[in-house]
């Protein structure tokens, strides 16, 4: 012990001397000059084609890059309940199974030749692609991009492999707690709605058919579900021509999609614990979060509400007591997710020493509960307004984000200038308002607890939180 | 079929002509700034947003600890955002006072961990919570994460550091009007750094430990892997710690670390961003300026005997199977060093990669293979396989599959077509690197870092177009035998029952 303690003193004394030649350093920041923002982020171009395909553009010609996105307005929830698996993989297979013209192989070749980049992904409710690449390969791109969707082939080789995987991936579902946990999760809060789905099943596996492939491919990959950007380094005329002329002939959307199914969150107080033998434990506690995105002050309240509790990292109430105060987690967050034409799911998550794992519990939901039973001061208000405020050009650092913003507005059905609104709209919250949102939509006595862990190693009962089911790890089948 | 035709006439149109000049990175205008005690300044001015990204290397690294105190430099990382003598604390005198006591305490705990099977544990226990009460009365004198808290108002993006076998480095983002309060902060917390809630923080970062590595199947692969390649030198040594070192680490320790290691002169600061270089100049010397040099970084002594027979470990766990593969190779300065990656570029980089096309693809054996180099730079270290098998193939039919292809890459050279791919991908990768302000300036503070020179990380990348088909081939002769290796495979328990599916 001597030894060190030495050390520290003698640090200490070095410090010390030249600590005395500068000012606190709380009070240089108080003086810190910080000169205004003068800042107008460009302004992606907003064309339409003649399909009526709205396309955002922004030139950026600082590197000879060029990146095109593509957002549908349809994901695997609008798709009939039997294709949700198809579904799931769609994406992939777009990218890998060849195109009427083109092998898979060939595909590949001249993807990887070229060092493009092509992806696909299908969501829940939306559905992306994103192509970039060398702007001098702009034309090989697009031409190689757009001939995927339009035409693709669903090659059976690609098919079998794709069908391979997702076999062994549902043999691996249980490896890890965070895949347990995530899909326990979504089991007992969301039950059987395609929102709750996130694994493809052995029976949906066994219908992957390049037929079914492309029934769900021409729905959600097709014009007037799409809007596009494209951003970087290309000319605004060419750039115009070329995408009317990827257009032309491509057939229309076809029939048979559905509206996403009403969805209901399971109701709490349950506690629900699946078997691991880990020595942390991974907990998930929340419920239906009650909110949509919409200029209302309810909405912006739950904002910072949620920044305050846990979406905000070291400064967070639920990070700096079960972290920092207690050292129980290296991590803990919330979320409290919304949609502009449904609610989402508020949740808080953790990943807890085994032996503190009831009392890492009961102080998770003592926090959320905080929200509405201690003081919200107007300086926590403030801390997240002067965030949002001050870092607000990180949103628009680029122009691929820039474009990529507007796509999203415009498929939520969100106006343009919704980040301005957002803006004011988090400016004019105050402290009452955020203890309102949270009395009004956080019930800590309603939730649902869900618990990935090994229950000999807790250090209480977890009956101690309530009436205790157990989710055998093998009935998990989302 | 006529895409064939079609394809292959693309192709050889698309060939770009070999890069004469320096690349893209090389031509950076970047102005290097060194203070007197050695701190080293990278200052780029970049148009566009109005942000500016600061990125801190220190040449100190997992592999600079000393016996018994592994873990020590991730969790002196985590230490520096507790603030300093200023920032996270009400009252210094009144915390610092009870730190003798705390560290006493903490003492008494590892004498008796020390014991090991013979420790007490109704002792341990008092310990801890005696511990845990001392530390709470300290944390009445304590501003929670006050550091966080002025980086957040100011609208601070990415704050983060990471701690690597090599390098620590530490990081976030400022709207560039505020780039001042960067040096005021990193100044303060470099010069008078207080660790203050050490011993929770220890425990923090043992649940760290448990979240990646523990109750990981790959992250434990990847623990027992690296510790039976690696016999001598530190890279076989977790940088995270190995649990009972992480329990012992005392306050004492970290701050001999960071006196041995954090000089200035061991420090690389990467400022991208839309900022005013001469500001950047005046600001690190009036902040920067008056800390001491201190010891330079010397290189570990240790070097890694020659392996004398394959080695072979499997790790049990309640997961499906996998395989880590690897071989020893040279560091990333050694001459072989870009044939090495050019090989593992045409063996599993991408859906035409030799083994992807292979094992994913034809055989159906295996949902992923990669090829990686690691666990750091500066040392010889491992070129690794990962393979995940597909049942009911076996971790064996991948490790076949790896060993026919490597035997038959030593036999007949990678085609022309081949070589020109990776020279195709490198050349975009030339030009991506360069997007970000934050992915930038971490490029180039730990290529000086490592290096002393911001270009090398550039350089290194060009030079993979230069590799010909018969330097592949060489390396692939050179580091591949049997003896050279190890592997590590990830077993399900014999008592675990096999999954149903």
């Amino acid at each position: 012990m001597r030894a060190p303690l030495l050390v520290f003193g003698a640090l200490l004394g070095i410090a010390g001397a030249t600590a005395a030649q500068q000012p606190d350093p709380r009070q240089q920041i108080q003086q810190l000059a910080i000169a205004p923002l003068r800042f107008n982020p460009p302004q992606p171009k907003r064309i339409t084609l003649s399909n009526r395909v709205v396309v955002y553009l922004l030139e950026d010609h600082t590197l000879p890059l060029v990146t095109v996105q593509l957002v549908s307005k349809v994901g695997v929830a609008n798709l009939p309940d039997s294709l949700w698996g198809v579904g799931w993989q769609a994406d992939g297979l777009l990218r890998t199974g060849g195109t009427a013209r083109l092998l898979p192989d060939s595909v590949d070749k001249l993807i990887d030749f070229y060092a493009l980049n092509i992806t696909f992904s299908t969501d829940h409710e939306q559905s992306f692609g994103t192509m970039s690449g060398l702007s001098r390969y702009t034309t090989q791109l697009l031409d190689l991009g757009f001939e995927l969707m339009k035409s693709p082939r669903n090659d059976s080789s690609r098919v079998r492999i794709t069908a391979a995987q997702q076999q062994e991936n549902w043999r691996r579902r249980n490896d890890t707690p965070g895949q347990v946990l995530g899909r326990a999760w979504a089991q007992v809060l969301i039950g059987d709605h395609p929102l709750g789905r996130s694994l493809v099943k052995p029976e949906e596996i066994a219908g992957f058919t390049p037929e079914r492939f492309r029934w769900v491919q021409e729905r959600l990959f097709c014009p007037q579900n799409l809007v596009v950007g494209v951003s970087g380094d290309f000319q605004e005329r060419q750039i115009v021509t070329a995408l009317e002329r990827q257009f032309r002939g491509w057939a229309a959307c076809k029939p048979g999609l559905q509206e996403v199914p009403s969805l209901a969150f399971a109701a709490g107080p349950r506690v629900v614990l699946v078997e691991k033998d880990v020595n942390q434990t991974n907990i998930r506690m929340g419920h239906g979060g009650g909110i949509r995105v919409a200029n209302t002050p309810d909405y912006f309240a739950s904002q910072v509400a949620d920044f305050l509790l846990g979406g905000s990292g070291f400064t967070s109430r639920l990070l700096s007591r079960v972290r920092g105060d207690s050292g129980f987690a290296y991590s803990a967050f919330s979320s409290w997710g919304a949609e502009t034409d449904r609610d989402d799911q508020f949740f808080a998550q953790a990943q807890i020493r085994a032996e503190k794992t009831v009392a890492g519990m009961t102080l998770m939901r003592s926090t959320i509960g905080s929200m509405a039973s201690e003081p919200v001061t107007a300086e926590d208000v403030k801390l997240a307004q002067d965030n949002e405020v001050n870092s607000f050009v990180f949103r628009f650092a680029n122009a691929s984000q820039i474009v990529a913003q507007q796509l999203s507005y415009a498929v939520d059905g969100l106006p343009p200038n919704w980040f301005d609104i957002y803006l004011r709209g988090i400016q004019a919250v105050s402290p009452a308002q955020v203890r309102q949102a949270a009395q009004r939509h956080l019930h800590p006595d309603k939730l649902v607890m869900v618990v990935v862990g090994k229950p000999s190693a807790f250090d209480r009962p977890l009956s101690a939180l309530g009436a205790v089911t157990v989710l055998p790890v093998d009935s998990i089948i989302r | 079929m006529f895409r064939l035709l079609l394809l292959w006439s693309l192709l050889t149109s698309a060939a770009p002509a070999l890069a004469q000049n320096a690349s893209p990175g090389e031509r950076l205008a970047v102005v290097k700034h060194v203070l007197p005690n050695g701190m080293t300044f990278l200052l780029l001015r970049r148009p566009g947003a109005p942000t500016a990204s600061f990125v801190t290397h220190f040449r100190a690294g997992g592999v600079d600890e000393w016996t018994g105190i592994s873990g020590t430099a991730h969790l002196f990382e985590h230490m520096l955002f507790k603030g300093s003598r200023s920032i996270g604390t009400k009252d210094l005198a009144g915390e610092q006072a009870l730190f003798p006591a705390i560290d006493a305490i903490a003492d008494s705990f590892t004498a008796e961990f020390r014991k090991g099977g013979m420790a007490d544990s109704a002792r341990l226990q008092r310990f801890r919570d005696r511990l845990k009460q001392l530390e709470d009365s300290a944390r009445a004198f304590v501003v929670s994460n006050e550091l966080d808290r002025i980086l957040t108002e100011n609208g601070a993006v990415g704050l983060n550091a990471s701690t690597s076998n090599d390098v620590t480095n530490y990081y976030f983002s400022l709207p560039s009007n505020r780039a001042q309060l960067w040096f005021v902060l990193e100044s303060d917390r470099l010069k008078h750094p207080v660790l203050r809630e050490f011993y929770s923080e220890r425990d923090v970062v043992m649940e760290e430990r448990r979240l990646r590595t523990e109750t990981q199947p790959f992250g434990l692969l990847i623990e027992e892997y690296l510790m039976a390649a690696f016999r001598a030198h530190p890279y076989g040594r977790p940088v995270v710690g190995h649990a009972s070192e992480i329990q012992a680490v005392s306050r004492g320790s970290a701050l001999e670390y960071f006196k041995r290691y954090y000089g200035p002169n061991n420090a690389v600061v990467a400022i991208v961003g839309d900022v005013n270089v001469d500001s950047m100049k005046t600001w690190a010397t009036r902040y920067f300026g008056d800390i001491p040099a201190g010891d330079p970084h010397r290189p570990v002594v240790t070097q890694e005997p020659p392996q004398r027979g394959e080695r072979r470990i499997s790790v049990e766990f309640d997961a499906n199977p996998q395989i880590l593969i690897g071989y020893h190779v040279p560091n990333l300065r050694h001459a072989d060093a870009p044939a090495l990656q050019v090989l593992s570029q045409i063996l599993t980089a991408g859906r035409t990669s030799r083994l992807f096309q292979r094992l994913v693809i034809r055989e159906r054996k295996a949902t992923t293979v990669a090829s990686f180099q690691f666990p750091g730079s500066l040392y010889p270290r491992l070129f690794t396989f990962q393979g995940v098998p597909i049942a009911p193939h076996t971790t064996e039919a991948i490790e076949r599959a790896i060993y026919d292809e490597l035997e038959r890459i030593q036999r007949e050279p990678p085609t022309a077509e081949e070589l020109q791919r990776v020279r195709n991908q490198s050349e975009a990768g030339s030009i991506q690197r360069l997007q970000s302000n934050f992915g930038l300036a971490f490029q180039l503070s730990n290529s000086e870092a490592l290096w002393y020179d911001w270009r090398q990380t550039f350089r290194d990348q060009a030079a993979l177009a230069r590799v010909t088909a018969a330097d592949v081939q060489r390396v692939a002769r050179t580091y591949f035998s049997s003896t050279n290796r190890t592997v590590a495979t990830l077993v399900r328990p014999a008592q675990t029952p096999e999954e149903s599916h």
